[in-house]
């Protein structure tokens, strides 16, 4: 979002602050700042100009010749604007000024006519990309001659507030919340808005608010004798540098409210209202609106929707409909300043794909007092644009918000409690510079000695501050936290626990990398070609983890072996080639792997805590004591809902693979020598054997599996193993694994001719295998 | 004196032969067979004794002293050729400049570590020694432990931010490592403190810099009256020691459901010195991790008494640290199995 610091310093006195160096500590404070971008400057040797008369250009058709009024002298420039016309305010930029853009402005001809200077665009100014005219001063009262940055307002520094660093701050969603900080931060008064109104007594129009849940206030107020023109030249190049186009003056003063209160605000064409009546309410399954974007919208049952007596006319809180949308002829509008549910505008918002400034708005749990605040805002800027208008009727207010004001939260700690949680003293951060900092951020502050009983801020209290910590916060980030000493905590000197299998994890690793083979860490994911080149079909082998919403086709499953996807890797290893050496036939790599694979049996591990899953109900209610609203209804959902994980042992997969010779299209029929699956097999061995010792542990045996190649291995391992396969058992007579040379019908799918023997064996069976203790003399 | 026997004059020639040969013995290896020829058991000199019978009884005596003379004479001679030539072995060995160190190295089978395993295993190494329990936690895991249990209820819009791998069963891939904090909660009470790395999943389409699967390291200290202060320095030790430099850090405002207050931790850029630079896109501070003083609610999901315990959390990216460690261009590389890059550490 962008903040204007000129608009700003409208609300808050910034005399004598650099914006440029000021945003660094904004950041610290308050949010993270993208970019600090300059807007309007260089621009001191234009000057206000009136055109006074308008000739053709002799020799084109397009250009013309305006005599513009400097004020005291006249010039006669070649001007090609196709809204060039007498009586319009512009910019003249005198020969030999050099614009931002670079341009440096001529004193010469154009197609042979004298063109001392020049009438210019925003473009030509630097202060937009708008090219289309010449920039039209309406609404600058300033003499004709007077430098364009006294007449209007130029010279403003933006702050691109990072947007995800104030999604938990409605407030900051608008200027005020903004410059509120500010003030803060400079210790100075935030000028309140002024808000007083001559309204009228009758209702707009009849309104009824059918969906308070979804609308807990509705604000409008109908205006007469409207005209619809562009708005003052301040207003439209204060939108433009903020990211917003101009409209016309009605809509542009409902983008300016909404982005100096945060609250977005919509005009309707009264005439269009049919009926005379508002009612808010919740769509009928089947409805459809189109919107102001054009676009036919299918509604759903639980978004909210302004009707008129006929249905629709706007999506709440996200877009008007083109229907009742303000045109050039409108001459009568009514106003809505409303408060929306956050999370039914998000869902909408979400489902339709339309994120809209407003909704982006709503959708962060705005304060409904800020409703009423907006639409006297917008009401007085109307006046203040057309003396004419009238506001013909009372500001109506309806929804549950007025009904029953909401009681005021309050947080009642102590000073002593919010100090130590920053870790200061109370010499550092005394009482009544947290009093202070507190009441200027708007929190009312009652102070009985330690005690402190502070009152939340509507305008905060929607979701952002809550409980003594979010105190903590507010002191922290406007004491700065640069200033909290640092100190050392003083904990109990205890030996660190580290399990069992962690330790046995790292053994493995360096002994296996010492061993000459390469680690690898890859996807938790199966990739479906590879098990199919693989012949691992489900039907043959056990079943996977599935996700619901997969990243792609290929990723459907949760790997439950970790050696398909390492096999993958050791082919590609074997075309690309490895550590320097070229693919060629004999190369020869190690490979291994140690992660989780998972299988959809039901762990002992529930996902809950022990006590949700084993309690009695006494437990269960003293451990949910002090919890509260959402967190006490998610805690008792997820009890109600408990669900076994799947397990997730921890694997050792290793694979040693050999290229074989040949390889050409169509010559992929290679088999090995035995010699070359003989070595590759030993190698494994070799690797095992090495691995035991190290591990201090009882060797492992190779047990033969039986005479007959199985394709398909009932107890979920993969279904590559040939006559060359053996189990792996330990001195207790536990199987913990497995050592297999490819099956060949599984070798002749791969994509290179090439052998592979490979391992998979589980981690906590290994870790069961009994120290080696038999040494001989 | 009367003339010499026919067996002095052939004894005394022979003497003037071997002294020849060996003086003519060019290798250790010839000298060797020239000894085994001369000395050895079936060797030429000891086969003279077997002319005894044949020496007139009076010379037999002399015989016998002659031919242990000449076995000594020579055997002499070949130690010193022996020395000598070793002597000029030795020599050329210590004048030999013929090896060219540029030439290519003899290939030798070694094996690579992970690069994440090597970063994770230094990380793991500074924590232990810090009193840190090490550990390891799910990565499927239930709702409850990645989101209610860390305050982030149904409709919280943190759910969508870090976009969910969901699975059919109901339980997703765990989005971060927090998910691992309520477990340690309820499996070392309090006061604890623990580092838990691991597999992260995120369900977003990948790029240069994004990744569906990473990994990272979650930290957690659960003690009385933990304080924004202790966070600082804990924080700088432990990230100047990961980062092998003494690092400037701070601490500016972050919104993260499980820590209150939450931060987002800077460090001074490296490259700049703060003075702004491409690298820190002129800023001057490079952000690195999300931290904060545990939420109550999370201190309450796991069994503690907010009024009596606090804690601090951060989550470190394993991976982004591996990529600035050793300036790895594609976040994609680590998990690609690629020999040709892991070969490189």
């Amino acid at each position: 979002m962008l903040v204007s610091w000129r608009w700003l310093s409208q609300f808050v006195d910034t005399q004598g602050v650099d914006p440029l160096q000021f945003a660094e500590k904004f950041t610290t404070t308050v949010a993270e700042i993208d970019d600090v971008v300059q807007w309007g400057f260089g621009l001191r040797d234009v000057l206000v100009a009136d055109v006074l008369a308008m000739a053709p250009h002799p020799n084109a058709d397009k250009l013309r010749l305006a005599t513009v009024d400097l004020g005291g002298r006249t010039v006669q420039v070649v001007c090609g604007a196709p809204d060039l016309r007498v009586g319009l305010r512009v910019p003249f930029v005198p020969p030999g000024v050099t614009l931002p853009s670079g341009i440096t402005v001529r004193d010469g001809e154009v197609r042979g006519v004298a063109s001392p200077g020049m009438l210019a665009s925003e473009k030509d100014l630097g202060l937009s990309d708008e090219n289309a005219g010449l920039l039209s001063l309406d609404g600058c009262t300033a003499p004709a001659g007077t430098p364009l940055h006294l007449a209007i307002e130029l010279e403003d520094v933006l702050y691109d507030v990072d947007n995800k660093a104030i999604t938990h701050r409605p407030d900051l969603w608008g200027l005020y919340g903004v410059a509120r900080e500010v003030a803060a931060m400079l210790d100075k008064p935030l000028r309140p808005f002024d808000l007083e109104l001559k309204l009228g007594t009758a209702m707009p129009l009849a309104i009824r608010v059918d969906a308070p849940e979804a609308c807990p206030r509705y604000t409008c107020a109908r205006l007469t004798n409207v005209a619809v023109a562009p708005a003052p030249v301040n207003a439209r190049l204060l939108l433009r540098r903020l990211g917003t186009r101009p409209i016309s003056n009605l809509v542009d003063a409902t983008n300016l409210v909404m982005l100096e209160t945060g609250n977005p605000l919509h005009a309707f064409d009264a005439r269009s209202l049919r009926g005379n009546a508002i009612t808010v309410r919740r769509a009928h399954a089947h409805e459809t609106l189109t919107t102001l974007d054009g676009q036919l919208r299918q509604l759903q049952a639980h978004d909210c929707v302004i009707c008129d007596a006929e249905g629709p006319i706007a999506l709440a809180g996200i877009m008007g409909g083109a229907d009742s949308e303000i045109r050039p002829d409108t001459t009568e509008v009514v106003l809505e300043a409303a408060n929306f549910d956050a999370p039914t505008i998000r869902r909408t918002a979400m489902r339709l794909g339309m994120r809209s400034e407003s909704s982006a708005r709503f959708e962060k749990a705005l304060d409904p007092v800020m409703a009423e605040v907006a639409a006297r805002r917008f009401l007085k800027l109307c006046q203040a644009w057309q003396p004419q208008a009238q506001i013909v009727s009372q500001l109506a207010d309806m929804g549950p918000f007025t009904a029953e004001a909401k009681p005021l939260s309050i947080i009642r700690t102590t000073g002593t409690y919010l100090r130590e949680r920053l870790g200061v003293t109370v010499a550092e951060l005394s009482d009544a510079w947290l009093d202070a900092c507190l009441t200027q951020l708007e929190f009312a502050v009652a102070r009985s000695g330690d005690a402190l009983a502070v009152t939340i801020p509507s305008f905060r209290a929607t979701k952002d501050i809550k409980i003594a910590e979010d105190l903590v916060e507010e002191l922290g980030r406007h004491y700065g936290y640069d200033n909290i000493r640092s100190e050392a905590p003083k904990v109990a000197a205890r030996p660190p626990h580290t399990p069992p299998l962690k330790l046995l994890e790292r053994q493995v690793r360096n002994t296996l990398v010492h061993a000459g083979l390469t680690e690898q860490v890859l996807y938790g994911f199966d990739d479906e070609d590879t098990r199919k080149r693989l012949l691992l079909s489900e039907p043959d082998g056990a079943p996977r983890v599935a996700v619901r919403n997969p990243i792609s086709s290929q990723h459907t499953h949760m790997r439950r072996n970790l050696l398909p996807n390492l096999l993958a890797v050791a082919e590609k290893g074997l075309v690309q080639g490895d550590d320097g050496q070229p693919a060629r036939k004999g190369l020869n790599i190690g490979v291994f792997e140690i992660g989780r694979v998972f299988v959809p049996e039901k762990s002992d591990d529930p996902g809950l805590p022990p006590v949700l899953v084993n309690g009695t109900e006494a437990e269960v209610a003293a451990y949910t004591a002090g919890m509260e609203g959402e967190m006490l209804r998610g805690v008792l959902d997820a009890r109600a809902g408990t669900k076994p994980l799947p397990l997730q042992p921890i694997r050792l997969g290793l694979v040693f693979a050999e290229r074989l010779g040949g390889g050409a299209e169509g010559s992929k029929l290679v088999f090995p020598a035995p010699e070359v699956t003989h070595r590759l097999l030993q190698q494994m061995i070799a690797a095992l054997s090495h691995l035991m010792k190290w591990l201090g542990r009882d060797a492992l045996t190779l047990q033969a599996t039986g005479p007959e190649a199985s394709l398909g291995a009932p107890d979920g391992q993969p279904s590559w193993r040939s006559k060359l396969g053996f189990d792996l058992v330990t001195s207790t007579g536990e199987t913990i694994g497995f050592v297999a040379a490819l099956h060949p019908r599984v070798r002749i799918e791969l994509d290179q001719p090439a052998q592979a023997v490979v391992a998979e064996l589980d981690l906590r069976a290994l870790e069961r295998v009994p120290l080696f203790k038999r040494v001989n003399p | 004196m009367s003339e010499l026997p026919d067996w002095q004059i052939e004894i005394d020639a022979g003497a003037g032969r071997w002294q020849a040969e060996v003086n003519a013995a060019e290798s250790l290896e010839a000298l060797r067979s020239l000894e085994v020829q001369a000395l050895g058991k079936q060797g030429e000199i000891p086969a003279l004794m077997k002319r005894i019978p044949q020496i007139l009884p009076q010379d037999r005596k002399g015989f016998g002293q002659a031919v242990n003379a000449l076995q000594a004479t020579v055997a002499a001679a070949i130690e010193v050729r022996r020395q000598a030539l070793v002597e000029t072995l030795i020599a050329a060995e210590l004048n030999d400049t013929s090896f060219d160190p540029t030439q290519a190295a003899l290939p030798l089978r070694v094996g690579h570590p992970h690069p994440l395993s090597t970063v994770q295993a230094d990380i793991e190494a500074i924590f232990t020694s810090m009193g840190f329990h090490v550990l390891d936690y799910p990565e499927i895991e239930s709702e409850f432990d990645n989101f209610e249990a860390l305050n982030i209820p149904g409709w919280h819009p943190a759910r969508e931010m870090q976009d969910t791998f969901w699975l059919e069963s109901g339980h997703l891939l765990r989005t971060h490592t927090s998910s691992g904090q309520v477990r340690a909660m309820h499996e070392f009470k309090a006061p604890f403190r623990a580092i838990f790395p691991g597999k992260v999943f995120r369900y977003e389409s990948t790029d240069a810099s994004h990744e569906h699967t990473f990994h990272q390291v979650e930290g957690l200290m659960i003690d009385r009256k933990v304080t924004v202060g202790h966070l600082l320095d804990s924080m700088r030790t432990l990230l100047s020691a990961i980062l092998q430099r003494e690092v400037e850090i701070r601490l500016r405002p972050g919104y993260f459901p499980f820590v209150e207050p939450g931060f987002e931790l800077d460090i001074r850029c490296q490259v700049c010195a703060g003075a702004g630079c491409s690298a820190c896109k002129r800023r001057g501070w490079l952000e690195l991790l999300p931290c904060g003083l545990v939420h109550p609610n999370v201190l309450r999901a796991g069994g503690l008494d907010p009024d009596e315990w606090q804690g601090w959390a951060f989550g470190l990216g394993l991976s982004r640290l591996v990529m600035m460690r050793y300036g790895v261009p594609d976040v994609r590389l680590l998990m690609g199995g690629d020999l040709r890059f892991l070969s490189q550490f």
